[in-house]
């Protein structure tokens, strides 16, 4: 972005994400590989003083998340120093604002089926060291539960029909009591024939039957078509009566 | 009388677990369940019986490939044998375990029982979130970087074994 010094940084309401102020506002975070873009995204350095902080746009028309964002979400329940697992992570490109947002003291772990799209997964972590990188099927959690601690937050985008089950079945083993779970609904991947919002009450009501309790429901108008992304929390907290 | 072991696979190493002696393991799920987000609490139910940590990051990796496969790898194989006691007619060894794949490899190999009940996965989810304390010289940052080097060289080799395959598109 030319003239960096009319853009000044204010941070988002989600801790880890920030907002630049410029021309036009865009939503970016805070590089964690300052100097290099992942997916050919605008960068913005700010000086500091002494220090140069730079900061990559996060395009909501890209990324679920961000489009969340934007559309006002709650709570992302991400933040410095959180343990996600993300499932669905193609080749990274969410995936390395997640690794932002949770900081070096946060771990992203990246799951992948496809080889094609895993490879660029790989050499996103590479240079990213908190991204641990896993090429498998999240429908076999089992076959990758050396790799994975327990995590805070699930966010999912696996666009499958079974998507609610994929999701339960990973948060059994590795979502802690009282953690997230973060999941964007593509309505055509689940039934292309219902309508959305019959599609969406669906998996909310699935969801339900797995002790995973929705809290938050959006759609991702006007950046995506028929999509909402599903917030909640997991074997909530028995509150004392 | 049941003695009852729980097998717990991490990238850093294989650790089993000694649960509590009880009658019936059915019996066991309300208190695993109200004790799994306390360490303290958890400790006196389940306590560390033994851990092999993996020699090298070649080690790691072949281990890992034969668990993700339901294959009894040579370790796992010697570290079961040393450490879970034989099965008695008193007292009966079950030995929980994540994936009954690999459960169906040990019964065969070694002749120990083993189970993948609600309750062997909620003992597991209690030693997932506590496996840093339980280890000794193992912290949440270093049980992090286990799995981050064997995640690249798992998954690297995964993209390799299929080189051919995805790439194979015609534009």
């Amino acid at each position: 972005m030319g003239g960096g010094r009319k853009v000044t940084i204010e941070p988002h309401r989600h801790e880890g994400v920030f907002i630049a102020r410029g021309k036009e506002d865009a939503l970016v975070t805070k590089n964690m590989v300052p100097g290099e873009a992942v997916y050919g995204e605008k960068r913005i350095t700010v000086e500091d003083a002494d220090t140069k902080i730079e900061y990559r746009a996060w395009n909501p028309f890209r990324s679920k998340l961000a489009a969340a964002i934007l559309g006002g979400i709650d709570n992302i329940h991400m933040k410095p120093g959180t343990h996600v697992l993300y499932l669905g992570a193609a080749s990274g490109t969410t995936v390395s604002h997640v690794s932002d947002v949770v900081g070096p003291d946060g771990l992203v772990y990246a799951v992948e089926f496809s080889h094609r799209s895993g490879r660029d997964l790989i050499n996103v972590a590479k240079k990213r060291t908190n991204i641990i990188p896993i090429i498998e099927d999240a429908r076999h959690p089992q076959k990758y539960r050396m790799l994975v601690g327990m995590v805070d937050v699930i966010f999912a985008d696996v666009a499958q029909p079974d998507q609610t089950r994929i999701v339960a079945i990973n948060a059994h083993h590795f979502l802690r009591n009282g953690g997230h779970f973060v999941i964007s609904i593509k309505a055509n991947c689940i039934d292309s024939t219902a309508q959305p919002e019959a599609v969406f009450s669906q998996e909310v009501k699935k969801m339900q039957q797995e002790n995973m309790k929705p809290q938050e429901q959006l759609t991702l108008e006007p950046y995506e078509r028929d999509h909402a992304v599903v917030v909640g929390i997991y074997r909530p907290p028995k509150t004392k009566k | 009388m049941v003695l009852f072991y729980a097998l717990f696979e991490h990238a850093a190493g294989y650790a089993l677990l000694c649960v509590q002696e009880i009658e019936e393991i059915g019996l066991l799920l309300p208190q695993v369940e109200a004790s799994i987000t306390n360490f303290g609490n958890f400790n006196k139910i389940v306590k560390l019986a033994a851990f092999l940590p993996f020699k090298s990051a070649q080690a790691a990796l072949e281990n890992i490939n034969a668990v993700s496969e339901g294959i009894l790898h040579d370790d796992l194989r010697v570290f079961l044998e040393t450490h879970v006691p034989q099965s008695k007619k008193k007292k009966k060894v079950i030995l929980g375990v994540a994936d009954s794949k690999i459960g169906a490899a040990i019964l065969e190999e070694l002749g120990i029982q083993c189970q993948t009940t609600h309750v062997v996965a909620e003992v597991l989810r209690g030693v997932r979130l506590h496996f840093h304390l339980l280890i000794k010289g193992l912290t949440r940052q270093s049980a992090g970087q286990a799995q981050l080097g064997l995640g690249h060289s798992y998954s690297r080799a995964k993209v390799k074994f299929n080189v051919n395959r995805a790439d194979n598109m015609i534009i």
